[in-house]
């Protein structure tokens, strides 16, 4: 009897909307610091300017106004990056993380509860518009699993530990995607939702979901030779 | 041309040099999302028909990732196997492009010293 009462539904969805809650925030916040300080601290400051010139005919060109010629360079060059080798991932990635991202924080049943705790919230996006979003990225997720299923690339560098981060990413989406169209029991979708979103939290700092924030460091603060922007640091 | 020897492969050694680069290789292995956009950067993929194996990413993954996931338990043939991926399949030329900016040319030099060091490494006389 005692160990229905511990795992009836209503306790869990307590725990998972209550400490759980606090516990998967305060886990991603304090792993992504860590993280984030241990890499600054396996880098240093570069004070010598090594950054790779650009030969002064480039230099010379990009200066140049808009002309059709040059917009018609500008777009050689740019089939020449992974916007012209992998186009279709590329637009499909760039709104997989764009959704991945903005719904949750502007989602209107996240900005009522976070409005309940904390007593502020920002702005949040129409229901029928979140939920197009959220569809959007399944089909972006899905479009990432027939990927890595059948591009003999994918294959020849994927594990199960790749199939189990894009289910940890995809799930919380898909658990929610339901919850709002109500299919199945509400109740246990919802639940399954929370603790779906609370791994996913975890996770971020300790699996390869961190390179959310490597991709900032790696490249806009290290020199290389892909560097976006000035850079500062090297390893 | 790989350097066939029976002689023990110094395991402590090894492991002292996976230690030192820890940080950065398991920090750099560890992010890697596994997503193939560095692939076409790799001539040699474009060259051997867009050969997987070829991939800047199977590359590293299969050769100083191999080293860390063994934690440097490793014995002469699979340092041979290695060096297949880092010497055959790569030239060093430190072209290839990552998106989070993994510093690949240093993983498969890492890797390549730790070969070296076993004396495992392409002759060519």
């Amino acid at each position: 009897m005692e160990l229905t009462n511990i795992l009836s539904a209503d306790v869990i969805y307590d725990l998972a909307r209550g400490p759980f809650v606090w516990m998967s925030l305060v886990l991603c916040i304090v792993g992504t610091m860590v993280r984030t300080l241990q890499l600054i601290s396996l880098t240093k400051v570069e004070k010598r300017n090594i950054r790779i010139q650009r030969p002064a005919a480039i230099k010379q060109k990009s200066n140049q106004n808009f002309s059709a010629k040059n917009l018609s360079r500008f777009f050689s060059d740019l089939k020449l990056t992974i916007i012209g080798t992998s186009p279709v991932t590329i637009v499909v990635s760039c709104m997989f993380h764009l959704c991945l991202i903005i719904t949750p924080i502007f989602l209107l049943a996240h900005n009522i509860l976070i409005e309940e705790a904390v007593g502020f919230s920002l702005f949040s996006f129409s229901e029928h518009f979140a939920d197009r979003l959220t569809f959007i990225f399944l089909i972006c997720a899905a479009y990432f699993l027939i990927r890595r299923v059948f591009l003999p690339r994918l294959r020849a560098i994927s594990s199960v530990y790749d199939y189990i981060i894009l289910a940890v990413t995809t799930a919380p989406f898909l658990t929610g995607y339901l919850v709002y169209d109500q299919v199945f029991d509400y109740k246990i979708m919802i639940i399954l939702h929370m603790l779906a979103g609370e791994l996913m939290l975890i996770a971020i700092p300790f699996t390869k979901i961190y390179h959310m924030f490597f991709f900032f460091i790696g490249r806009f603060v290290l020199i290389h030779q892909h560097t976006l922007g000035k850079g500062s640091r090297t390893w | 041309m790989i350097e066939e020897q029976t002689a023990a492969v110094d395991i402590t050694f090894i492991r002292d040099m996976l230690e030192k680069n820890k940080g950065k290789m398991k920090l750099s292995l560890r992010v890697c999302a596994h997503c193939s956009l560095c692939a076409e950067s790799c001539f040699l993929f474009n060259a051997y028909n867009n050969d997987p194996k070829y991939m800047p990413s199977y590359k590293f993954i299969h050769s100083i990732g191999t080293l860390y996931k063994k934690k440097g338990k490793v014995d002469r043939s699979m340092l041979e196997e290695i060096s297949i991926n880092i010497w055959k399949r790569c030239v060093l030329c430190t072209r290839c492009y990552c998106p989070f900016g993994i510093d690949i040319p240093s993983m498969i030099a890492l890797a390549r010293s730790i070969c070296r060091s076993q004396g495992v490494f392409p002759r060519y006389d």
